[in-house]
């Protein structure tokens, strides 16, 4: 390799850009000396010192002099900039400068052109082109590929790495069965591939790194950290990459399904990609920045998952290395910036946190909503059914009551005033009889008095009557006592009523006495309760009219007409007397009858004079009384309101503005900064021969996003299979998955990346397609073994001598251990789950704080993808395996290797279960004890154990048997844990209890959890 | 067999992956002189570019922000102006998170309670609200000019430890314990305590970003398991435990002798510290074997939750070598009833604070740790609701102030009984003498040993750094 002349992408442009760029770059704002180095014309004509470079000519050449100066004032880079050549770069620019100084137009901004494939040295070993590319690059090393997987561990490889689970022991039989004939086991492993694209765990486990990019969460991020829904996008993506959607309309739906024309529902849906966005709802955000946050977050995410690059630099200052402006960056905000603000300053000026207001969409009811609808509904009709089948029955009761009810209204109601006929007194007063049927005393005012009043009614049927004490004008402090103004009480001793039949007078029986008010210790029931002692009287109410009313025990019905005699004994001195009286009398006792007004009225016409609406009013009436039917309405209502709250789901997604936003250039990347003002357009380096804005109409974010799609777009094809390819070879051919940006290192299969970025885009953006490629390729097929030789030559395999080999990603552990126990749930989609998390972890501050409820049914051993991702507290033991927070959008996971992980795995609850539930299976499947150690050991990492692994368990099997034999309380112990939910079949405890321990080391096993 | 590379690359992995060991930048600068580690050549005793001062930090970072104007910046001109409108341009130019009509001064109340001291032989001015503070007042090293551009609590926050008011970058702590490594095998190299609930900015404010997760902060908490799953499940005894680890790093040396991969031989260890810490966690978080003066000193109850009981972890934990200890202490946000709400609180973190002062430096730790007390942003002198006497009195509370508050640190070569900067009469702006939020974190870093500006990280295409392309150190508050 030394012995090549330096290439100017792989061996130059990481010098210059690393150590000159800074201040000799891309940034007008921040050159200095008025010198570039990124272009050939930038370094040949040269700055304030003349020409940087003299092509050819090094000695000549201003730039090798600094760099090699030891004048600190001129030596280049400045000491203050604390970068620091190697004497190998020097070295190198200088032979680069000797051979031409040639400057290569960065090879990401040019479009992939399908390159010729090589022929391999070793043709035996090529499946297909990618074997020839990478065979052809070994040889240059003097490497080739290792020795083929066996098959039980290519097998889990496989499913590991298509659809994140691992083999059954049956298929791994299956498939090592083949592997003698090589027709045979070709054909199996072809068919493995295609069952397991096309299998719906596929969607869960390719899901996994695009919702990483995607910084799909469920929850707000920030104070708070409120839930929110977007779980429906989350299950849009599984089902478009288990549909095997091509990746351009991947794309354009998520940037943009809601401006295609007729817009699905699910593409509507599928623009939750950029509602994933954080969202701070803090008292004191103001709405307008948190939009602007927003919106530079969909730029720069936008920018890293298709294009992978760093258009984010190019936020606040020109980009330092790559030929993006200030202006490109807001150009392409301009895309993003025409939805709505998404919070607003709460309805409620005390709260500290802002209302949510972006757009949401209502989700149809889900298969099981429907059928609670249905079966809500279905019991209703069967409820109305039974309500009928009541009426029906209670006819007679009704015709009953109506008739009741109609005779009793036929009866007048309202009081009727009894006509005064003569009124006489003790207490020589002076009396008149007024216009409205009441006496009013005057003249003297007596210590004591009684007054007699005789009166007469033609009120066909007399059941209660009624005395008024008025409040009148003429009386002093207007009554209604006489006495003086201050104190205008009375003091009523008794009173009674006779009725005059002829020359006798039968005295009426009185009860349930009733006033509007009684004075304390005056109680309008000493009226007629026969002592001469107690009474009625009205202190400190004065000035008012009051009311007292007594209903007959023995209603008179006399059609003829009625006299009535009443007494009215007053004699506690002082003038406490009435001023002002009346009596009335009605033949209704109104008490206990519930009947409203206006159905009294229906009831007062005669019954075949009601109208159809009248009838229906009193059946209503009837019904609602009756207490069948009273029980029956109750749980109709009840199972109504149930009804009522099955909602629609509802989701996250974008909604275009009918008035488009201005975009300006934000100053330093402040929102209250506005600059020039900029229109949507891609970025100038990589303006396409097809622009996003055909005239017809503004570009849109669906102009970009056909854009990103574009055949000759140089970017997006590569940046997604190269995720893919680290995906499943450990490394990128690009290594920066993020960043494919003049800083990039040089890809390390250049025909290779653009083999497949080619071959990807003409399949139709295929994307099982190329995963079908690699898989398929020999390179695939290899053992990972790492031998010396190897680890001296190519440490961190980017040249692919052999297979690779990692640590399982988060998700994936808990779904190979859920799997490997038997517990896993295959459950897809909808809400996310809550299984066991430590308590104490979720504790934010804020309205509407969610809680964690750890589900208790199957749910707690669904895959990972479905657990809750809320922002401030992601799930603990998968935060343990490297998962980010998804605060923001994550191109690659860290693989760290720590002792929290051995904590997760030996103790995290939700593994022990899975571990009790292994040694279930394993006991449960295999009958033959000597069988277990083998099941087990497969069932875990899909291949047998050899005599010493076997040994080894066996070893620490039979010493936890003879302890527990020992010992039989402590497996009780052991197995009454109560996190367990999993309820074991085996019935001897014994065995089960060391069983645990074999399991849960079973588990623990580097192997386990990794790809091999 | 092994060979001898195998095992130096099984040692190089080791040690840059893996962690509670040396700091992945000083392993690359000793495999490489010429990365960004270390350009000068050979790495100094201690500390990554320069020699060290402080070899840890304790961090308390008082939630929600304290009213410093009512702590540590006395300002008899605001007593005076209490209940006057205030100026103008204090309403029309700043932003105020909840204040919405033009606001009064509001001063320190004249009572005793809140009288402000001149303490120790430096004379530094504290309240009376902080009588222990006072106390070690000649340890302090008082900034009344650390300014933010934040003022929303998680932004803020973020700004402050991580230094980008967005999630997604690597607290401090994670960028120390990335640089430095720990020098305890059995414990993280950076250990957060917290009281109250947890901060807006969740575990994003002592997340590692997108550094190695093993840079994170472990919290320690004292219900529960002090770390997540560190204790055995229901029946299973320590020694019971030994024989799992056994067996299954006798399974991994089987595998590890069949593929090679160097990988095998950090989990092995892994499974080997993860079961000293078993031991060690526990060990370290029962202070019941504190002797009961210690437990005078700093108010704590064994078995208790509280800030003091975390004042003295944090105690245990340098003393362990542990390299960064933060201390969250939630309810500091006293919008209203400050003058009700900020005594209850100093009442809880004066003493122990005072206490760890004094204990670090009996025991001759206080030198070499620097420790810290924080807040993600200051309060206004104009008050938040009513200001008067009586029920008034009690209502009027501070708002969110980005512009000048006041922070201090203690021991770890700055100077103590000092006092840097200083705010105009009504404490609204700096006269003089500002901090910028990135100027500390710069300060703290070079304390430490590194140099802001070289301790990064390559990430999507750039190199990141704590302090983002800004920052100096304050070599006035340096010893």
């Amino acid at each position: 390799m030394a012995s090549e002349s330096p290439d100017f992408g792989r061996d130059i442009r990481p010098i210059l850009a690393e150590n000159c760029y800074h201040c000799h770059g891309p940034d007008e704002q921040a050159r200095e000396a008025k010198l570039r180095l990124d272009t050939f014309e930038g370094a040949t004509t040269g700055g304030a010192s003349g020409p940087a470079i003299v092509p050819g000519k090094p000695a000549e050449s201003e730039l090798i002099a600094r760099i090699f100066s030891s004048d600190g004032d001129d030596h280049m880079p400045p000491p203050s900039s604390k970068r620091v050549l190697t004497p190998d770069q020097k070295a190198l620019l200088s032979e680069w400068i000797e051979e031409g100084a040639n400057y290569e137009e960065h090879w990401a901004w040019q479009k992939p052109q399908r390159p010729g494939v090589p022929s391999a040295p070793d043709p035996s070993l090529v499946r297909n082109p990618v074997d020839s590319f990478l065979l052809r690059r070994l040889e240059q090393e003097g490497l080739s590929y290792s020795s083929e997987a066996d098959p039980a561990v290519l097998l889990r490889r496989l499913f590991l790495d298509l659809i994140g689970l691992p083999p059954n022991p049956e298929d791994i039989q299956a498939f090592e069965g083949t592997w003698a004939n090589s027709e045979e086991r070709e054909k199996a492993y072809d068919e493995t591939i295609n069952r397991l694209l096309s299998s719906p765990r596929f969607g869960e486990r390719w899901g996994r790194p695009w919702l990483d990019l995607a910084r799909y969460a469920d929850s707000n991020g920030f104070q708070a950290d409120q839930l929110r829904p977007s779980w429906s996008y989350r299950d849009w993506v599984i089902r478009a990459l288990n549909s095997n959607m091509p990746f351009d309309q991947f794309t354009i739906e998520q940037i943009a399904g809601d401006l295609l024309p007729g817009a699905t529902l699910d593409q509507r849906v599928a623009t939750g990609f950029h509602r994933t966005v954080t969202c701070n709802v803090e008292a004191g955000v103001s709405p307008e920045g948190n939009r602007v946050d927003q919106v530079i977050d969909r730029v720069n995410t936008t920018a890293t998952v298709w294009l992978g690059v760093t258009l984010e630099c190019a936020q606040c200052h020109d980009h330092k290395y790559d030929p993006f402006t200030m202006e490109d960056y807001y150009s392409f905000f301009d895309f993003f910036n025409h939805t709505p603000l998404e919070v607003q300053l709460p309805s409620n000026k005390t709260d500290v946190s802002h209302d949510f207001i972006g757009p949401y969409l209502d989700l149809p009811f889900t298969a099981e909503q429907q059928q609670q609808a249905k079966d809500h509904d279905d019991q209703i009709a069967l409820l109305q059914q039974d309500r009928d089948d009541a009426l029906e029955s209670e006819e007679e009761a009704y015709l009953s009551w109506e008739r009741q009810h109609s005779e009793s209204a036929a009866q007048p109601l309202d009081w009727e005033i009894l006509q005064v006929t003569k009124f006489s007194s003790t207490g020589g007063e002076h009396h008149d009889i007024l216009e409205d049927g009441s006496v009013l005393l005057s003249g003297k005012v007596p210590n004591t008095t009684a007054y007699t009043v005789e009166t007469r009614t033609t009120l066909p049927r007399i059941s209660q009557l009624k005395l008024e004490a008025l409040s009148n004008p003429m009386l002093p402090g207007n009554g209604p006592g006489r006495g003086d103004a201050q104190q205008p009480n009375f003091v009523l001793k008794e009173f009674t009523a006779t009725l005059r039949d002829h020359e006798s007078e039968i005295p009426i029986k009185l009860h349930r006495p009733q006033a509007n008010f009684s004075q304390k210790n005056w109680d309008v029931a000493g009226l007629i309760d026969g002592r001469p002692s107690t009474g009625w009287a009205i202190n400190p109410q004065f000035g008012k009219s009051h009311w007292a009313t007594f209903e007959l025990v023995n209603p008179i019905e006399q059609t003829s007409g009625t006299t009535l005699v009443f007494t009215l004994p007053q004699n506690w001195g002082k003038g406490r007397v009435i001023g002002n009286l009346r009596l009335s009398a009605r033949s209704q006792v109104s008490r206990g009858s519930k009947l409203p007004a206006d159905l009294i009225a229906i009831l007062k016409n005669p019954a075949d004079k009601r109208s159809e609406a009248q009838q229906k009013k009193l059946r209503a009436h009837f019904e609602k009384e009756n207490p069948t039917i009273k029980k029956i309405d109750a749980e109709i209502a009840r199972l109504k309101k149930q009804r009522n709250t099955i909602k629609a789901n509802q989701t996250l997604v974008m909604v275009e503005m009918e008035k488009r936003r201005t975009t300006h250039i934000l100053n330093r990347g402040e929102f209250l900064s506005p600059g020039e003002r900029v229109r949507a357009r891609t970025p100038a380096i990589l303006t396409l021969s097809r622009k996003p804005n055909d005239e017809t109409r503004p570009p849109d974010r669906l102009a970009l996003a056909q854009w990103l799609v574009d055949r000759d777009n140089p970017l997006t094809a590569r940046v997604a299979i190269n995720r893919w390819w680290a995906e499943l070879f450990g490394n990128g051919i690009v290594a920066t998955l993020e960043d494919f940006g003049t800083q990039s290192p040089a890809p390390s299969h250049p025909d290779l990346l653009d083999w497949l970025a080619v071959e990807f885009m003409e399949s139709g953006w295929d994307m099982k397609h190329l995963l079908r490629v690699m898989v398929s390729s020999q390179a695939y097929r290899q053992s990972s073994r790492i031998t010396p030789e190897l680890l001296e030559k190519d440490p961190r395999n980017l040249l692919l001598g052999r297979a690779p080999r990692f640590r399982l990603n988060a998700e994936r552990i808990r779904d190979n251990a859920l799997a490997i126990s038997g517990l896993l749930s295959p459950k897809m989609f909808g809400k996310p789950v809550m299984p066991y998390q430590p308590p104490g972890l979720w504790r934010q501050t804020g309205r509407n704080e969610p809680k964690w409820l750890e589900e208790k049914d199957e749910d707690r051993w669904r895959r990972g993808i479905y657990i809750v991702y809320r922002r401030a507290a992601p799930y603990p033991s998968m935060v343990n395996f490297d998962a980010p927070d998804r605060a923001a959008c994550s191109v690659a996971r860290a693989r760290t290797n720590t002792p929290n992980q051995a904590l997760t795995l030996l103790n995290d609850p939700a593994f022990v279960e899975m571990a009790l539930a292994l040694a279930d299976r394993i006991l449960q499947e295999s009958s033959s004890p000597e069988n277990r150690v083998q099941h087990g050991f497969r069932l875990a990492v899909s291949r047998l154990p050899d005599s010493r692994e076997s040994r080894i368990i066996d070893h620490l099997l039979h010493e936890r048997l003879d302890h527990f034999t020992a010992h039989p309380k402590e497996a009780e112990n052991l197995l009454s844990n109560p996190h367990f939910v999993y309820q074991p079949q085996t019935q001897n405890h014994l065995e089960l209890a060391a069983w645990f321990y074999v399991a849960s080391a079973l588990l623990n096993l580097d192997e386990t959890i990794t790809k091999n | 067999m092994i060979s001898s590379h195998l095992q130096n690359e099984t040692r190089r992995l080791f040690l840059q992956k893996t962690g509670y060991g040396l700091g992945a930048a000083a392993f690359s600068s000793l495999a490489n002189a010429d990365s960004a580690g270390a350009a000068d050549g050979a790495l100094p005793q201690s500390g990554l570019h320069h020699a060290a001062k402080a070899k840890r930090v304790i961090y308390i970072h008082l939630v929600g922000s304290p009213s410093h104007l009512d702590l540590f910046d006395y300002k008899p001109e605001l007593q005076k102006r209490t209940g006057q409108l205030c100026p103008d341009e204090f309403f029309d130019t700043s932003k105020l998170a909840f204040i919405r009509e033009q606001p009064n001064l509001l001063g320190t109340p004249k009572e005793d309670q809140f009288a402000f001291r001149k303490c120790g032989a430096s004379g530094m001015e504290l309240s009376n609200l902080l009588p222990h503070l006072q106390g070690v007042a000649d340890e302090l090293c008082l900034i009344k000019t650390l300014h933010t551009d934040q003022f929303n609590h998680a932004p803020s926050q973020m700004f402050l430890l991580t230094g980008f008011e967005r999630f997604g970058r690597p607290s401090m702590g994670s960028w120390v314990s990335y640089g430095l490594g720990s020098e305890n095998q059995n414990l993280p190299g950076f250990v957060v305590l917290i009281t109250g609930q947890v901060l807006g900015a969740g575990n994003s404010a002592f997340g590692s970003g997108f550094l190695p997760t093993i840079h994170q902060g472990i919290e320690f908490r004292s219900k529960g398991d002090p770390v997540l799953y560190l204790s055995n499940p229901k029946g299973v005894s320590p020694g019971e435990r030994k024989m799992v680890v056994d067996a299954v790093n006798d399974l991994n040396k089987e595998a590890l002798a069949d593929v090679g991969d160097p990988e095998i031989a950090t989990r092995i260890s892994q499974y080997e510290m993860a079961y000293r810490m078993q031991t060690s966690v526990p060990e370290l978080m029962n202070i019941a074997d504190e002797p009961q003066s210690i437990h005078e000193m700093y108010g704590t109850q064994p078995g208790k939750t509280s800030f003091a009981n975390n004042c003295l972890l944090a105690r245990r934990l340098v003393e362990r070598d542990v390299r960064f200890v933060q201390l969250f202490d939630q309810g500091w946000d006293h919008h209203g009833s400050v003058f009700n709400s900020l005594p209850n609180k100093t009442r809880q973190v004066d003493k122990p604070i005072a206490a760890l002062i004094r204990d670090l430096r009996e025991r001759g730790l206080l030198d070499e740790t620097l420790v810290i007390w924080s807040a993600e942003f200051g309060r206004t002198p104009m008050a938040q609701g009513a200001v008067g006497n009586g029920s008034g009195k009690t209502k009027a509370g501070r708002d969110h102030h980005k512009d000048a508050y006041s922070v201090w640190m203690a021991g770890g070569g700055c100077k103590g009984g000092h006092v840097h900067g200083a705010t105009d009469e009504l404490g609204y702006a700096i006269a003089h003498d500002p901090v910028h939020v990135h100027d500390f974190n710069a300060t703290i870093l070079h304390q430490l040993g590194i140099d802001h500006e070289r301790l990064t990280f390559r990430y999507q295409g750039r190199q990141f750094r704590l302090t983002d392309v800004h920052g100096r150190v304050i070599k006035d508050i340096l010893a």
